[in-house]
């Protein structure tokens, strides 16, 4: 397709089966914040009148023809289809269900994909400004070759992976891994003096004074709880993890001071 | 300039730090595993294993993904991470691919290729690599067998039983 300069553009905004995610995100970039009407953008009633066809929801069995139909009432120039959400730029979650035949582009060109579930409205606005020859798209596809056998890989690592078995259970995805990573800043501090597990009562207390969110304390004391049980546990089956920790944390303290 | 509107495309905006955006998956810590391909809902991310040439890809299709963040809750190792990415648009499909490629391991005995990654059983190795010394050798040993060569290891290992012991192990283990 030839690049021009698209001045005003007329849409008719279509769901075909959506969640209503994506059009409450369609409605928001119409409202003053968001402003999508500076750039010569209008919804209008009767796809008589459209440019561009925005798309929501994925292509549902029911709505095929009514699609279709939409489509051939749209006047043959320009005729641009724009695909907003995940559902309709594949399918998404229901791209396996019986009543669905996937995404927009299984019926019609598509010439926009705006990716999301739902996408945030700068993200609808970024679509339409590429549309408009505004700006210039950044993703590209990646395809990277890995050749060495070896994964990074810390010393600890079965320990680290028990108690973040034992954070799941008590904390979401977004705080596990900060918490996971102070508390081991913590252990590792601790194993530097000569009685850790007194040091890290300490230090675990002085965080929970520091902090002002009960959740990240709850958490502290759970995985000091936590490693105690799984010291003594791996002790019973040989496994010595604490002399482990102390090289560690020996040689980041080496490295720190010398 | 207004004071209402924001001035979007023309200057840039930052997501919120909890924002999840597209998913990424980090090729360093990446040990292609594939829990994610499990894990993920809309099956945006496929794990497909190429047996001949002995190399795993790991497909992420970032136009199915719904960023639920579950890849990012089962990975073992932190590989994958929802970024606050999300300028995403674009005309063709195939800008919302990303593919990770390694090597698959070899059997130990019949040496073709096993349905596991050289970097998987390093990963393994590495964990298991305090316990004593016997107890991991066998473990190694049976981790890098193929499914054939498994069921003969146990076939070779049953061939002493009495074959009355193994008719009563049968029928409590169904």
């Amino acid at each position: 397709m030839a690049k021009r300069r698209i001045r005003s553009l007329w849409v008719f905004h279509l769901n075909t089966g959506a969640c209503n995610g994506c059009d409450i995100e369609v409605l928001d970039v119409l409202t003053p914040f968001y402003d999508v009407e500076r750039f010569g953008i209008k919804l209008v009633g009767s796809p008589r009148h459209a440019d561009a066809l925005l798309v929501t929801g994925p292509l549902t069995r029911q709505s095929y023809y009514a699609v279709k139909r939409t489509y051939e009432a749209m006047p043959p120039e320009p005729r641009m289809v724009v695909a907003v959400g995940t559902c309709a730029c594949s399918g998404g979650i229901f791209y396996d269900s019986y009543a669905v035949h996937g995404g927009i582009d299984k019926l019609l060109p598509v010439h926009m994909y705006i990716p999301g579930c739902p996408p945030r409205p700068e993200e609808i606005l970024f679509g339409i400004a590429q549309l408009l020859n505004i700006v210039e798209k950044r993703v590209r596809a990646k395809v990277v070759k890995v050749e060495s056998p070896k994964p990074e890989v810390d010393p600890c690592e079965r320990l680290w992976l028990d108690l973040r078995e034992e954070l799941r259970k008590v904390v979401g995805y977004f705080d596990r891994d900060r918490i996971l990573s102070e508390f081991k800043e913590m252990v590792l501090e601790a194993y530097r003096s000569a009685l850790p597990f007194r040091k890290l009562e300490a230090l675990v207390e002085d965080y929970c004074k520091s902090v002002d969110d009960p959740r990240l304390c709850f958490c502290a004391r759970y995985l000091y709880a936590k490693l105690r049980e799984l010291v003594e546990r791996y002790s019973r089956e040989g496994y010595i993890v604490e002399d482990l920790l102390r090289e560690a944390a020996w040689r980041r303290s080496g490295g720190l001071s010398l | 300039m207004s004071y209402v509107t924001l001035p979007y495309p023309f200057e840039p905006v930052e997501a919120p730090p909890e924002y999840r955006g597209k998913p990424e998956i980090d090729p360093k810590k990446c040990i292609g595993c594939g829990a994610c391909s499990r894990a993920c809902p809309p099956d945006a991310i496929r794990v497909e294993d190429d047996l001949v040439s002995g190399v795993r890809r790991i497909i992420l299709d970032v136009s199915r993904c719904i960023r639920c963040a579950r890849c990012e809750e089962v990975c073992p190792t932190g590989a994958i991470k929802l970024t606050r990415e999300f300028e995403l648009a674009t005309p063709s499909k195939e800008d919302l691919l990303q593919i990770v490629e390694m090597r698959l391991a070899r059997c130990s005995i019949c040496g073709k290729y096993v349905g596991r990654t050289v970097r998987q059983i390093e990963k393994a190795k590495a964990v298991l690599s305090p316990l004593p010394r016997d107890r991991l050798e066998e473990l190694l040993r049976v981790m890098t067998l193929c499914e054939d060569c498994r069921k003969r290891r146990v076939a070779q290992a049953l061939q002493g039983v009495p074959t009355a012991l193994l008719k009563v192990w049968g029928e409590v283990h169904g």
